[in-house]
């Protein structure tokens, strides 16, 4: 019952203030803020009542949805110690972007519907244990994206919300290949039942089916050089657009592959663990590099998403327990950081209305909050210790160093990059003498803001001081599907 | 602390509760918690709190000093776990015994004493109550790193000395010669740490723990590949060159002057720079299982003593003539260590701590009182500041080492032990000796004797200037700040004698599992050459500068070239940053790829859709209404299909 709620209260919640009359448009926030406050709450509430030790999934909702003699098609969601952290994950942000986006005036009626369906459509896609009901979900979540970014955005906002949908929908269209051949094959779209399945006569190679379902998902992680809609999507969008869509939306890459591609195809991955782990390695470089290039903050931070996003394939590559634990963690620690980040450089972006570097400095006297939070994401983000990344960033690398000593060595180098792109951002956007223009601008003051920033920031710290929390949770979803790879 | 010499009994394990070693770490962190959170607006109160937090973990730092001396040496170690990941199973614990609670002891006394000196020295800056907040961070992350009982934890407490240094450097962030420095210093360090990192990863996936003292043991089994230990004591050593500034990776200490003077006494002279000397002191049986780890350590730090030795003759800058001189002795830590001299190197550190924690002190109370550190605008301060000009005599004396100052017993120590290992390494210790009496005693002459040059006008235009008082008048700094002076300059001339009967080796050797043998004590012919050595140096100062005998400008001129060398820091800044990292790297390298990824990478995805578009455009002209040429098109597909059908199955 509990993911049925979590799916369809946002939906809900949407169509109540898409109901709202014309001079109640402005009350739509609180509207959505309650609804992304109970969301939160009882995901929350199921974090901790959810048993790590049992086996299998919790929660389980299973109903028949169409049934066409071979298949049946099923309303089956359930959650286990790789979902249910992300499910979190999606709740908080969501909270956290409904709040950013106090301040929106434009239509706000429209966009906070948007967002709640794509919150609805997120959840979606991490409780779906039917493949069916799975791409349904994933296919979702571009309705609100491509409005959100066209409508609300900023910049080329058309051409980047275009190039959002069109990207995701050619790697969708390689994953509906996949998802149709695994099903046809075993005659059923049921992933708990596809997970025991031996495919033995699919109408394609295995091999290709996981190439297949692969692209899908990278185009989503992204991995280069899949990647260049994200930085276009990035700096355009609205900022608790780009707080979901790094936090969260990326992570359904991350997600897919460990679900399907791994879980579904063992064997398959064994053959492409190498390649996995190689391309991850190359992504962290290769997204490293070019993040030193960019002249806007926004571009910048997204670039640094491929980068670390190509620790989590580096970790599920090492297909070991550690590894996959560490990817998991990695996509959680990202969403936060890279969450908290985006709302940081949003909130110096209503006051300034530039994100172009060399127009920015010395904002630490003006705004020493919002400075003070940015340093924090920074650090944050280029893995500092008893900060979340960083457990996650190590626990990858000794996962996947046990396998592939020459990915993990040539990734490590990404540890440096990112203190320099990272640190040099800083002492560009936040130090050096304080420039005259931005002297009217106000710091952060709005108790949204604070909430937003605070609790963010103390997750970040929770997650890397007590990392057994969450930990705990992960690992033995991670440990029986390590096993089911080794046998 | 003659009962220390009473008892050298055989080392049994100390009896300190664990809650006293975590509340040492805890102080200053509750301390932080409450200036950052509460107390950033209120700096008096800020300042006692940071006090009072650093204070409480002084006290117990003694407390456990004494616990282990009674203990004779001897670990006490708690280990908890932290966290597990499928195989991958991180302690957290602490550990203490000699090397540790002399670390502890010095941390948090050199600790304490500046943040009594910083509240007369920061008074009145903008950033006060954030000064001391991130003092109380530091505190905390260096005594987390000096208690850790494995290399993760380690590592952990490592990057956050790291983060609070940057933070301190760049404390006056507007000054974009400090916010660069502090870049400069993160990054910098954490090339090293990639080293650290990879020892990490390695340790792990080889020996399968992060515990030190099995660390140590798997180390000298002998059973372990040499290669592998090797490797893994080189990584170790990439990060601890990082933090203690050893060549090539020393570039960023003498930038990060740019940061308050207390915070150079603290971190960047007494604390933190000498984490990566402690870092390998605390692995040394690593360094002592494989030869060539150890050869490199020695020559990596003789190579950084001589050439930051030759840098610190020429400097103008107060500060930086002391930033050279921490890092030309780091090297000689870092030599000691690889010559196998374990004792002497954590001697040294212990002394060091003292003199050159004073001697920074000392220069910011200069700095007080003329707005500057330029030495060519000071002189004759003796006058108007003895307290200052005398613990600074002592400081330098101590440092050049003259019988019978701190200093003259640690160093010493050091040059036996190469002496015993290697001819060539004493040499370079020697001349580096030499040259450290120089320019000590360079820069007193040019601070403290002649006449007073009026120091550097205040700017008042500038709202980030708090100097009190006028430049052309100096005057001698408060009891704040005096009283630190006079107090580090005890131990400063007596810290050495803990020498006396083995007392510091039988101590500080238990804490290895193999005690013995780990260098030696006394040898008079060495402690006469050292000292000619040393007087011979502050002699030629003396001759240069106090009686003009020969010209210091007659000189520059006649070794130009190597004055020239030496003034650009052997162009090591121009080749790093100029060349490398502006221009092969980012010019070079990142633009290259940055244009592949927008023309090639993103070019493809572009040209994709204009394919689309343009070949559906062409495709439209099919698509005219007309039924006859769709009935057309219908016929001739139905043909071909029934045609494929045939063909593929053959009846």
């Amino acid at each position: 019952m509990e993911l049925s709620i979590l799916i369809f209260l946002p939906a809900i919640a949407a169509a109540l203030i898409l109901l709202l009359p014309q001079r109640m448009e402005q009350q739509a926030k609180w509207v959505a803020l309650a609804a992304a406050a109970a969301m939160f709450a009882l995901s929350i509430a199921m974090f901790f009542r959810f048993d790590p030790g049992a086996q299998g999934y919790q929660f389980v909702e299973r109903h028949s949805w169409v049934d066409i003699g071979a298949f049946n098609l099923q309303y089956f969601v359930g959650v286990d110690g790789l979902s249910l952290p992300l499910v979190v994950l999606t709740t908080c942000l969501t909270l956290a972007s409904v709040l950013v986006s106090f301040s929106v005036t434009h239509r706000p009626r429209a966009y906070f519907a948007c967002l709640l369906i794509l919150a609805s459509s997120v959840v979606g896609v991490f409780v779906s244990l039917d493949l069916m009901l799975f791409f349904l979900f994933w296919e979702l979540e571009l309705f609100p994206m491509y409005l959100l970014i066209s409508i609300w955005g900023s910049g080329r906002k058309e051409y980047s919300a275009t190039k959002f949908v069109l990207y995701t929908i050619a790697g969708s269209a390689f994953m509906l290949i996949g998802i149709l051949v695994l099903a046809f094959d075993a005659r059923t779209f049921d992933i708990e039942r596809l997970a025991s399945a031996d495919f033995r006569d699919t109408l394609l190679p295995l091999g290709w089916v996981f190439f297949f379902l692969f692209v899908g998902f990278a185009v989503k992680l992204p991995i280069v050089p899949l990647h260049t809609w994200l930085p276009d999507a990035h700096s355009d969008a609205p900022t608790a657009v780009s707080v979901l869509l790094a936090g969260v939306l990326l992570k359904m890459g991350g997600y897919g592959i460990i679900r399907l591609c791994v879980t579904l195809m063992p064997e398959v991955a064994h053959d492409w663990d190498a390649w996995m782990a190689g391309i991850g390695a190359f992504s962290v470089l290769y997204g490293g590099f070019i993040t030193l290039r960019q002249t806007d903050v926004k571009r910048l931070i997204a670039y640094s998403s491929v980068s670390h996003m190509g620790l989590v394939l580096l970790g599920i590559g090492a297909l070991g327990s550690t590894g996959l634990t560490g990817a998991t963690y990695q996509m959680l620690a990202h969403g936060l950081i890279t969450g908290l980040m985006f709302v940081m450089i949003g909130l110096m972006y209503e006051r300034t209305h530039t994100r172009e570097i060399a127009r920015l400095g010395g904002l630490a006297r003006q705004m020493p909050l919002i400075a003070t939070g940015m340093v924090f994401a920074g650090m944050a983000s280029l893995g500092l210790p008893a900060l979340a990344g960083f457990i996650a960033e190590v626990t990858v690398f000794l996962g996947a160093f046990q396998r592939f000593e020459w990915a993990v060595l040539a990734a490590i180098i990404g540890v440096v990059l990112s203190a320099g792109y990272i640190l040099w951002m800083l002492q560009r956007v936040m130090f050096g003498p304080v420039r005259h223009e931005w002297d009217e601008l106000t710091d952060q003051r709005h108790w949204w803001e604070h909430a937003v920033v605070a609790g963010l920031a103390a997750l970040v710290i929770l997650l890397g001081v007590y990392p057994a929390l969450l930990m705990d949770v992960i690992e033995p979803a991670m440990t029986t599907l390590a096993a089911r790879l080794q046998a | 602390m003659l009962f220390l010499a009473a008892e050298p009994s055989a080392a049994s394990t100390p009896t300190i509760d664990q809650a006293v070693l975590w509340a040492i770490m805890a102080c200053p962190l509750v301390a932080w918690g409450l200036i950052a959170l509460y107390l950033r607006k209120l700096p008096a109160i800020a300042g006692y709190t940071a006090i009072l937090g650093i204070g409480a973990a002084m006290v117990l730092s003694y407390v456990t000093l004494f616990n282990v001396i009674d203990a004779g040496g001897g670990v006490a170690q708690y280990t908890h776990q932290w966290f597990t990941a499928g195989d991958l199973s991180v302690p957290i614990g602490v550990r203490v015994d000699g090397l540790t609670a002399v670390m502890l002891v010095v941390v948090t006394t050199v600790a304490f004493l500046v943040q009594v000196y910083s509240t007369g020295y920061m008074q009145g800056d903008h950033g006060y109550g954030r000064y001391f907040a991130h003092m109380c961070l530091f505190t905390t992350s260096m005594l987390g790193l000096v208690l850790a009982d494995n290399l993760f934890q380690m590592f952990v407490f490592w990057e956050l000395v790291g983060l609070c240094s940057y933070l301190l450097i760049g404390f006056w962030f507007h000054k974009p010669s400090a916010a660069a420095a502090a870049k400069k210093a993160f990054i910098v360090t954490r090339i090293g740490d990639l080293g650290l990192l990879a020892a990490l990863l390695l340790i792990w996936t080889r020996a399968g723990t992060f515990d030190v003292t099995a660390i140590q043991e798997w180390a000298a089994s002998g059973e372990v590949k040499s290669t592998i230990v090797t490797l893994f004591a080189l990584g170790l050593f990439a990060g601890a060159a990082g933090k203690s500034a050893q060549f090539p990776l020393h570039v960023w200490l003498p930038d990060a002057m740019e940061g308050p003077t207390p915070v150079s006494a603290l971190i960047h002279a007494a604390t933190m720079v000498a984490a990566g000397v402690y870092l390998v002191a605390r692995f040394f049986p690593v360094f002592e299982a494989s030869a060539d780890a150890a050869n490199v350590v020695a020559w990596i730090g003789a190579i950084t003593a001589i050439l930051a030795a030759t840098i610190a003759l020429v400097q103008t800058d107060l500060k930086r003539v002391l930033a050279y001189s921490t890092v030309s002795q780091l090297g000689y830590m870092m030599l000691s260590l690889g010559a196998l001299g374990y004792v002497a190197a954590i001697f040294h550190l212990f002394t060091h701590a003292f003199f050159k924690a004073l001697l920074f002190l000392g220069s910011g109370s200069v700095n007080h009182a003329t707005n500057t550190f330029d030495m060519r605008k000071m002189g004759g301060l003796r006058k108007h500041m003895p307290v200052t000009y005398w613990t600074f005599v002592i400081g330098s004396l101590s440092l050049a080492g003259i019988f019978p100052l701190a200093g003259f017993w640690s160093k010493d120590e050091i040059l036996l032990d190469a002496w015993r290992h290697d001819r060539a390494l004493w040499a370079i210790g020697a001349v580096v000796a030499f040259m450290t009496a120089f320019y000590m005693f360079r820069a007193i002459f040019l601070t403290f004797h002649g006449t007073y040059k009026g120091g550097e006008p205040v700017d008042h235009h500038d709202p980030d200037n708090h100097f009190h008082g006028d430049p052309a008048h100096p005057h001698e700094s408060p009891w704040s700040m005096k009283g630190p002076l006079i107090v580090l300059a005890v131990p400063s001339i007596a810290a050495g004698w803990f020498a006396y009967d083995h007392m510091f080796k039988d101590f500080i050797e238990a804490a290895l599992p193999h005690a013995g043998h780990h260098g030696s004590t006394f040898e008079l012919g060495i402690a006469i050459s050292s000292t000619i050595i040393a007087l011979a140096g502050i002699g030629t100062a003396y001759a240069i500068y106090i009686r003009r005998w020969v010209d210091s400008a007659s000189i520059r001129a006649t070794f130009a070239p190597f004055a020239l060398v030496f003034e650009r820091k052997y162009f090591l800044d121009d080749l790093y940053e100029g060349l490398f990292v502006r221009n092969i790297f980012y010019r070079g390298w990142c633009r290259l790829l940055e244009t592949i990824d927008r023309r090639v990478v993103d070019g493809i995805v572009n040209g994709t859709g204009q394919l689309g578009r343009a070949a559906s455009s062409r495709l439209r002209a099919v698509q005219v209404g007309e039924v006859q040429s769709y009935g057309l098109g219908v016929a001739a597909g139905v043909i071909v299909i029934f045609i494929a059908v045939i063909v593929a199955n053959p009846l």
